[in-house]
């Protein structure tokens, strides 16, 4: 197990070498620049190349990657170009907490409604309830966040109050947990129900699988109980699929909330992904998009380590 | 199939229902009556109070010499001074700046300014003459790599005449100097002056402890939620009464209405035009009033005239007769703005409303293209010579009211058998095709936000063409040489006058095909005093709010 997780380890290297050139390719052949956006339209073409020549963007692209690697592999991401003197680190790490509780928040939202209720339509397939959950999960996967966010905060912030329009805390307000979470339950719905929506279907579908399994037909006839038949010999084995799901899920935690995090004015990773992608901010662009490779990396890595756990047919 | 179109009715009924929700209703505390709250304003300012301005755009630096964002400027307004301020018809002022005295010299060689000897910084150090001669110094050398270079190319020197004295030495006449150079912030030597000059942009100054002596005092940027702002009790002119100012970031413009009608933003300037009725109809109920009035900027449709189709002047004045633009207006903008004739606001004192007009009259705009040589063909499209008049129109994304517009222009210039195809870009990929020397476009909507010096020739001089803003590639040899003795031209009568010539020429050239004066609105608190409408600065005095409690 052990050397499995180190082999897996080591593979991910070229790959991460690979997913950097690429994406790096691609960041710098999008047309304009850092100083495109810099918008004093006075800017002469000369007094660009003045700041261009000072960050190294006038280099062949290939000096650019082998720079910007070197740095990268001592840790270092530099600076912003757009915030200027800011570490792109310090950029990161002020919103990746901001980010991380909000996807934890909605997953977990997301596993507790969506799971049972996938076994339960399992149980009782083809019936008015099991249809009732079909729609309305064909309903979340179909709402798009932005509206169904806009929605919410029409309704139960603006018209009734009980919510707070967006962002993390009340302004000049003293830290309390209370607040953060008050602020954080729309914006996780939100996020949530996509999830959910998916979560159900899949959770239905491989329960439905299991549940047709000899030896669940086996231990019925034993004279068990069906609840202890669904929960413990059912669900061990249907839930397996739906780890690979999670193990998905794990590197949308960066870029996935971009949308909810802009509806709600919620200061994520997303938001900063988008800002610095219109903005061309070329370090911050690479940092996270390594950062959400390592995240889809750890990812894959962690289900193949659970599914060794749930799954005792399966060793490495 | 079928659950499909269920679904879509369904969102389309909860649409209507948010719709619903934002037309207000929600229940009325206080009616205010505005008539009733000007008549009282002459009531002595009261101390205090808290004001939350939103924003979608996150601040980058808060220096005057390295920030180019419009919220970085915005928060910049409240925290610094500048040695003249502008008035409200964008006149150089010395009521909202530093100087209490601009004399230049006959010649526009030298300008002596002589500033208060009471301003301080933040920190309580004075505001001394050392202090503006570092600030100027530091675009003036070669280390500086900031973006506004170029609005000092005429200074020469810049000395310290006394403590409280400084003199400029041009090296040519920059009419537009008084206006724009002296309007930036002056930063403390005492803090900055052994910097390096190249690591200036840099510096934590920027964004982490920025000092000046402006009415309100930096206190804190949270990245991404919001800056906040105190009031400076020593401030050495009047005010500022209210006690905070938090700029409030909200990227979305939907969720910003939203936070507005909720009473969690007192003041957003930055409502688009079709948003206004929906403020209307809340405004009143959750304590604002809408502030409003001509925005110092147009939109236009330009075209790349290296193209043949769009050489030819009266193919462009037949594309400007062929526009409604009495119905852009009507229709896209709420019937918020005015149909523009030329690149210059209403508002500046060198608008001149005498220039040749092409309103809309399409059978003008057909007669003027088949004497031009265009003929219908096959498919109703013109042509000439083999080609078709059919073209890209490019805007950008993102910009509901541009992107309705190039959709209209598609319509209305079908009628005289030109095809138009819109074509929405990314806002950074439409920066770069017009850059110098890329021009990769073929017709373009875009607006032009306008400074306070009238002067055109930064957007239409032929030497802007290879490195400045004249993408379309619209040169006219007579309107140079003019542009260029106005802007040697310190009588400002006589300088009107030229200017005024300048927008007859480029009218009747059809430069861009100019199409609306946008009407702007900002939302502020009701009881809100001592604020002007000053079309180039939502911000304007900032020192003189304070809130009126009843």
């Amino acid at each position: 197990m052990i050397s499995y997780i180190i082999r897996r380890t080591l593979m991910a290297i070229p790959l991460l070498f690979g997913i950097t050139i690429l994406s790096f390719a691609i960041v710098q052949a999008a047309p304009g620049g850092p100083t495109s956006m810099m918008m004093d339209p006075t800017m002469k073409p000369s007094d660009r190349e003045k700041f261009e020549e000072k960050y190294g963007l006038n280099d062949p692209v290939h000096i650019q990657y082998i720079k910007w690697l070197g740095n990268m592999v001592k840790g270092d991401f530099g600076d912003s170009l757009i915030k200027r003197g800011t570490p792109v680190s310090e950029l990161i790490m002020n919103r990746l907490p901001n980010t991380l509780i909000l996807m934890i928040a909605s997953t977990i939202l997301a596993a507790v409604i969506a799971i049972p209720f996938g076994i339960y339509s399992a149980m009782r397939p083809y019936t008015k309830a099991d249809n009732a959950i079909t729609i309305t999960s064909f309903l979340g996967v179909a709402t798009p966040n932005f509206w169904f966010g806009l929605l919410l905060i029409m309704f139960l912030s603006v018209k009734l109050g009980w919510f707070p329009t967006g962002g993390v805390a009340t302004l000049n307000a003293d830290f309390s947990i209370w607040d953060r979470l008050h602020h954080l339950i729309l914006p996780a719905i939100v996020l949530a129900t996509a999830d959910m929506a998916a979560l159900t279907r899949y959770t239905r579908s491989s329960m439905l699988e299991v549940l047709h399994q000899d030896y669940i037909r086996t231990a019925k006839s034993k004279g068990f109980k069906e609840k202890r038949v669904v929960l413990k010999h059912g669900l061990r084995n249907g839930l397996i699929p739906i780890i690979t799901i999670f193990g998905l899920m794990l590197p949308s935690f960066i870029g996935g909330a971009a949308i909810t995090e802009k509806v709600f004015a919620w200061p994520g990773i997303g938001q900063l992904f988008i800002d610095s992608a219109f903005q061309r901010d070329y370090p911050v662009i690479m940092a996270l998009t390594v950062v959400s490779a390592v995240f889809v990396v750890i990812g894959n890595l962690l289900a193949d380590i659970l599914y060794a756990i749930f799954d005792p047919r399966i060793e490495y | 199939m079928k659950k499909q179109a269920w679904l879509l009715s369904v969102m389309l009924i909860l649409a209507m229902f948010l719709a619903a929700c934002s037309g207000g209703g929600t229940t009325s505390t206080e009616k205010k009556d505005p008539e009733k709250e000007e008549a009282a304003g002459s009531d002595e300012p009261a101390q205090g109070g808290d004001m939350v301005i939103g924003t979608t755009g996150n601040p980058t630096s808060f220096n005057g010499l390295y920030s180019s964002d419009a919220t970085s400027s915005d928060v910049e307004g409240f925290m610094f001074e500048t040695l003249v301020g502008s008035d409200l018809e964008f006149n150089p002022s010395v009521d909202n700046g530093l100087a209490e005295e601009v004399v230049a010299a006959e010649d526009g060689l030298t300008y002596t300014v002589k500033i208060t000897d009471k301003a301080k910084f933040h920190d309580g150090e004075p505001l001394t003459a050392d202090d503006v001669v570092f600030t100027y110094n530091i675009p003036l050398s070669d280390e500086y790599d900031g973006p506004r270079k170029s609005y000092f190319e005429a200074v020469k020197s810049v000395e310290k005449v006394d403590d409280y004295t400084v003199k400029f030495n041009m090296s040519k006449v920059d009419a537009q100097f008084p206006v724009v150079g002296l309007g930036f912030s002056i930063l403390p030597e005492h803090i900055l002056g052994e910097v390096p000059i190249a690591d200036l942009g840099e510096h934590e100054f920027n964004t982490k402890n920025p000092i000046g002596s402006g009415p309100f005092k930096f206190e804190e940027w949270k990245d991404g939620e919001y800056v906040k702002l105190v009031a400076n009790t020593d401030y050495w002119d009047e005010g500022p009464y209210l006690d905070t100012v938090t700029f409030k970031i909200v990227p979305d413009a939907n969720a910003m209405l939203a936070q507005l009608q909720a009473g969690d933003i007192d003041f957003y300037s930055g409502i688009a035009q079709p948003d206004v009725p929906a403020v209307e109809g809340f405004a009143d109920s959750v304590g604002l009033r809408l502030e409003s009035g001509l925005a110092l900027s147009y939109t236009f449709l330009g075209f790349n005239q290296r193209m043949d189709m769009f050489k030819d002047v009266n193919v462009r004045q037949a594309i400007t007769h062929a526009i409604d633009r009495e119905s852009i207006v009507t229709n896209v903008m709420a019937g918020l703005g005015e149909v523009a004739h030329v690149p210059e606001s209403p508002l500046s004192w060198a608008y001149n409303k005498d220039v040749p007009t092409f309103d809309y009259d399409v059978e003008k705009a057909k007669e003027m293209l088949t004497a031009a040589g265009w003929t219908p063909g096959s498919d109703g499209i013109l042509e000439k010579d083999g080609e078709r008049f059919s073209f890209e129109l490019k805007t950008n994304q993102g910009n509901k009211v541009r992107e309705d517009i190039t959709v209209i222009l598609q319509q209305q210039l079908k009628e005289v058998g030109i095809e138009v195809k819109p074509q929405i870009v990314e806002f950074s990929s439409l920066i770069a095709d017009i850059d110098p020397g890329v021009w990769n476009f073929e017709g373009i909507v875009l607006g032009w936000s306008l400074g306070t010096d009238p002067d055109p020739s930064g957007i239409f001089h032929t030497k802007e063409i290879e490195e400045g803003l004249n993408f379309t590639g619209y040169s006219n040899p007579e309107l140079d040489k003019l542009m260029d003795e106005s802007l040697q031209e310190l009588d400002k009568e006589k300088r009107k006058e030229m200017i005024g010539k300048v927008q007859v020429g480029l009218a009747e050239d059809q430069a861009y095909s100019f199409l609306y004066y946008p009407e702007e609105f900002r939302a502020v608190p009701a009881g809100l005093q001592g604020y002007e409408f000053h079309a180039k600065n939502s911000y304007y005095n900032p020192n003189k709010w304070w809130i009126k409690q009843d």
